[in-house]
């Protein structure tokens, strides 16, 4: 069944985020969030520790849900459709198929441990989509190889480094050919010397497919954003260029985080 | 001092002519084949009602709830009484013998089968249910942001990881479902236990006879522990699981140095 959902004008815009709201408990954890994401845009959202920025990510796929205001990803309300204006939660076929738009990449990598790399990646096209298995493996293979880790093909996750396993992450949410990713802090499990390699394959995508990536390395930020956010205690404080936003923040508590983090 | 009765002793456990009474190689088969069956159902119910205890619905969630707290909390012994005695004579449902072949299997076996299985579902449900949640949620939502449902996610992703929890207690189970079969003699299905008390009834040694019977489980149960021994070691070079206990802490238990 196909529920009715309100459809917005603008095909190029991705993500949108109307007056969002999500409590935990008492804790008001996402207050008013407005923000567009552009087809092909990468936006990177940074803040300090507990602001809410997975939180936010999280209810773009709903994995978690909101307790008030709309979130859209291509047009296409989330995780909740209109009934005689009143909002009800989709059911979880809906849902599902709605995530399977959006590919999401975690910071604790979260493999599927009983499967190899290439089985990872097979696993949800070839059972979600049902893609032929064949075709599914030759995609895998050749998304493997943009993450350099066609080798690996057969080894399962506890055979890889940290590194490795995040690129097989990767490669395992492209599979699904998602038109929006998100990204939560996808290096900052990882030791020092495999953060360049995951960034590298980040940077590639960028501008490929529509990016929103929870991140400190500031490094990626500069090169690979066209708009950083930044939030502090659920709420958008500020968003600019990476230009504008590492050389002339306007708020104090960018300047204070900024100082902070770049020490 | 007792005459320990060598001859009845041998007779009754060694091949052929053990096995050539009817009531102990019946007994014996009926045995195995009921240890099996009901576990299998203790499987499936205990997947069932670990799922029901954590589903959406309450009504699922109730209903899980009433039947592991029920079978826990009452004695297996009354539960397979009222099952045969009790059913039988409201009429609600009697056990009929059901005859495949040559094969007679009787009412008393099928209820027994029955209460077993049903009594082991409300242990699994527990086991299997420490099984799912011992795995990482992160498991659950990587798959529901590729698009699965929780159901297939359950299916393809959580529990193939849980079976690997599941299986060193499931095979404890196993060990016990063997012995607790016994229970079945008192609504006269023919397993091992039933036999050797018929055989008592006419000969009257049951210093010999009891001893002989015993030697039938620990037989039984050993050979499942090399078994087991195999299957969890199996499961761990593939997987990277942790080494199950060794075969001496199997059979003895764990005692001081060996437990941790
Ligand atoms: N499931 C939950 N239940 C209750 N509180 C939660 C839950 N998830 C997050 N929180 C709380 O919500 C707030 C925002 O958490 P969130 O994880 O979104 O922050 P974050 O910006 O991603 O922080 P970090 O940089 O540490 O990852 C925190 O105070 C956190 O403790
Ligand atoms: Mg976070």
């Amino acid at each position: 069944m196909v529920t009715p959902n309100v459809k917005l004008a603008d095909s190029n815009i991705i993500v949108k985020a109307e007056k969002v709201n999500k409590h935990f408990g008492s804790l008001h954890v996402l207050k008013d969030i407005n923000i567009e994401v552009l087809k092909n845009e990468v936006v990177v959202i940074i803040g300090p520790s507990g602001s809410g920025k997975s939180t936010f990510l999280r209810c773009i796929n709903h994995l978690e849900k909101i307790n008030s205001g709309h979130i859209y990803v291509n047009g296409h309300m989330i995780g909740y459709h209109d009934r005689n204006g009143k909002l009800v939660e989709d059911n979880e076929r809906n849902i599902a198929r709605q995530r399977a738009e959006i590919g999401m990449v975690f910071q604790r990598f979260n493999l599927f441990p009983h499967l190899t790399a290439i089985e990872n990646i097979i696993e949800a096209p070839t059972r979600v989509r049902k893609t032929p298995a064949d075709q599914a493996r030759a995609d895998g293979e050749r998304l493997l190889a943009r993450v350099g880790l066609v080798d690996k093909r057969d080894q399962y996750p506890n055979q890889l480094s940290g590194g490795q396993q995040q690129r097989v992450a990767i490669a395992r949410a492209l599979a699904m050919k998602p038109s929006l990713m998100l990204f939560d802090e996808p290096t900052s499990a990882l030791d020092p010397e495999m953060i360049g390699e995951v960034l590298d394959v980040m940077k590639e995508l960028a501008h490929e497919m529509t990016m929103i990536v929870v991140s400190h390395e500031m490094g990626f930020a500069r090169a690979a954003a066209d708009r950083i956010v930044f939030v502090d205690e659920g709420q958008i404080i500020e968003q600019a260029s990476p230009d504008d936003f590492f050389t002339k923040p306007r708020s104090e508590r960018t300047q204070l985080f900024l100082s902070q983090i770049l020490h | 001092m007792y005459h320990f009765d060598w001859i009845t002793f041998w007779n009754y456990i060694w091949p052929p002519s053990a096995f050539q009474n009817p009531l102990i190689r019946n007994g014996l088969i009926a045995t195995i084949l009921v240890s099996i069956i009901a576990q299998a159902l203790g499987v499936i119910l205990g997947l069932i009602a670990a799922l029901g205890k954590m589903s959406k619905l309450a009504a699922f969630r109730w209903l899980s709830e009433i039947y592991v707290w029920y079978f826990r909390g009452t004695p297996l012994l009354v539960q397979m009484s009222l099952l045969f005695f009790g059913l039988g004579v409201t009429h609600i449902y009697n056990f009929p013998d059901i005859v495949v072949g040559a094969i007679t299997i009787t009412g008393a076996i099928q209820a027994g089968t029955l209460a077993l299985g049903i009594n082991e579902g409300a242990y699994m449900a527990e086991i299997v249910r420490a099984g799912i949640e011992s795995i990482d949620p992160g498991q659950m939502e990587a798959a529901k942001s590729l698009g699965m449902t929780s159901g297939l996610a359950m299916q393809r992703i959580v529990l193939p990881q849980a079976a690997k929890v599941i299986i060193p207690p499931l095979g404890n189970e196993f060990n016990n479902m063997m012995k607790t079969t016994s229970l079945m003699e008192v609504i006269s299905a023919g397993e091992l236990f039933f036999g050797f008390n018929q055989i008592n009834a006419r000969v009257f040694k049951p210093f010999e006879l009891y001893i002989a019977a015993s030697l039938y489980y620990l037989v039984l149960t050993t050979i499942w522990s090399f078994v087991q021994a195999r299957i969890e070691s199996g499961l761990g070079e593939r997987k990277g699981l942790e080494r199950g206990p060794g075969m001496m802490q199997r059979l003895f238990g764990s005692s001081g140095e060996g437990a941790h």
